[in-house]
């Protein structure tokens, strides 16, 4: 009896041991190069629904995002971990790009920080104004690439892009909007902006007169997919007269349990922040929207659909 | 018997002023848009002298101070700036009209729905040439309204504030003039 209690106790011993050895190595291993560490570790739990085909145009989609709160930080940190996977090397940004004050340290503390491992790694960002954006100072602020313009266009392989202001669209930038959607070659006509044409969200609602006014524009020029914010949730909204509509206005800011009667959603998530990811190749629209948590709580590959 | 005379020869004297005031006004009730615009016009040309050229920059700590310059100096070209200055009786008897019809004209509703949907702000205590609220939101102001509104330059936009009508200076962030009660609830 003596014995086998000895037994037990000197197992026991070497169990604890051998335990304590192990973890000790582990540390070791993780302390002497936690770079070649962590990444991987990181990267092996990615989950990428794109498919990452060459010649691509790969981007990223953040709405809502300019709170300077922990879980903005925590957004970027997701979104900076799938550019290493990835590669997408561009941001759409759909307004409301700092919230409150706009001083210097405001600009840092709500952008430049937590986008700082995207911004050196040469990733740009094209910003859309919304309500709480100041047009004047985020207009004229080089790293938000708006060329000193409330609304412009740019170009990315076979995509078109134009970013609109929807706080203020007067009959000047309608004209804009009709002559350069007109002028386009992109295979692909993206629009984004502020405020969404369509939206299940309570708080704030589609905005009717708005799509009064560009959704005949979008149809005459063939426009593609739709990307908007301000409503603090994600949704994909079903296509309407062959345009695609994703609404994205929570990459910082967050409306829980923020949707009404299921009507135009396809897909929606209201318990969490997201962003998106985008790629287009050739013919096809692929996306992935991730979740702060990491989880992937939307994905699809939807076809152009020819006006 | 004197009195009458006084009385008559007052009234035959006050005549013409009547005449013309009554001209000044039908003149001015003809041409709500130009006189809007005219001062528009002598608003830009003042602030032209004073204003500096901005251009895009990596640094927030140059925006804040170039928009610093654009406030002071856009207030030193109108420094006797008052209410009414752009939005005069006419101009804005006018623009209390375009409003009224939009509202209720054929998309009526969707600006009406629009403007609740657009995070409407409250009644604020607002000031000519001074800084639009710090922190305050823009509240988006609805495309069928900016198309029955005359067209501004690209530095002023009309904002709405609560059930105020708020001609704004982007680049100086001032309060240029303003017609409280032109956009009643929706």
């Amino acid at each position: 009896m003596k014995q086998n209690r000895g037994m037990i106790y000197r197992k026991a011993v070497l169990l604890i041991a051998a335990c304590a050895l192990a973890l000790a190595g582990h540390f070791r291993t993780a302390q002497a190069d936690p770079k070649a560490f962590a990444p991987q570790a990181a990267t092996s739990k990615l989950d990428i629904r794109i498919p990452l085909q060459d010649k691509s145009v790969r981007f990223a989609v953040i709405g809502d995002s300019g709170t300077g709160d922990r879980a903005q930080y925590e957004v970027a940190q997701r979104m900076e971990a799938y550019r290493e996977a990835t590669k997408f090397d561009f941001v759409i940004m759909l307004g409301d790009n700092i919230y409150g004050s706009h001083s210097p340290k405001d600009f840092v503390k709500k952008f430049e920080q937590p986008y700082k491992p995207l911004l050196d790694a040469g990733v740009k960002f094209y910003a859309s104004l919304g309500n709480h954006d100041d047009p004047e100072d985020e207009r004229l602020y080089k790293p938000f690439n708006m060329g000193g313009e409330r609304y412009y266009a740019f170009r990315k392989g076979e995509a078109a892009f134009f970013a609109l202001d929807s706080n203020y669209m007067d009959p000047k930038q309608l004209s804009w909007l009709e002559q350069n959607l007109k002028d386009s070659q992109g295979t692909w006509k993206i629009c984004f902006f502020h405020h969404p044409l369509y939206n299940d969200g309570r708080h704030h609602g589609a905005d009717a007169d708005l799509r009064t006014q560009v959704l005949p524009l979008f149809q005459r020029y063939g426009v593609n997919a739709v990307f908007s914010g301000h409503e603090h949730v994600y949704q994909r909204i079903k296509p309407e007269n062959n345009i695609y509509y994703f609404v994205l206005g929570n990459s910082g800011k967050l409306m829980k349990h923020d949707f009404g009667k299921f009507r135009e959603r396809v897909k929606g998530f209201d318990t969490d922040q997201s962003f998106m990811l985008v790629e287009i190749a050739g013919d096809k629209l692929y996306f992935q929207t991730i979740a702060r948590s990491g989880e992937t709580i939307d994905s699809g590959e939807l076809p152009r659909i020819h006006h | 018997m004197h009195l009458q005379a006084c009385r008559r020869r007052l009234s035959l004297s006050l005549l013409p002023i009547f005449f013309f005031s009554c001209a000044i006004a039908q003149k001015g009730d003809e041409n709500p848009v130009k006189e809007f615009q005219n001062r528009i016009d002598n608003y830009l040309s003042a602030k032209k002298k004073q204003d500096i050229t901005k251009k895009p920059t990596d640094s927030p700590g140059k925006l804040a101070q170039e928009k610093q310059q654009t406030t002071e100096k856009t207030r030193e070209a109108r420094p006797q700036a008052q209410r009414g200055d752009i939005f005069t009786p006419t101009v804005t008897a006018y623009f209390k009209k375009q409003i009224e019809s939009t509202l209720h004209g054929p998309d009526g509703d969707k600006v009406r729905a629009s403007l609740r949907h657009a995070e409407p702000l409250p009644n604020v205590r607002l000031q000519v040439n001074a800084r639009y609220p710090r922190n305050l939101p823009l509240q988006s102001t609805p495309p069928t309204l900016l198309m029955n509104l005359p067209t501004l330059p690209k530095e002023l936009q009309y904002r709405i504030v609560g059930s105020t009508l708020v001609l704004y200076d982007m680049s100086s962030g001032l309060v240029v003039d303003f017609i409280p009660g032109a956009v009643p609830a929706t």
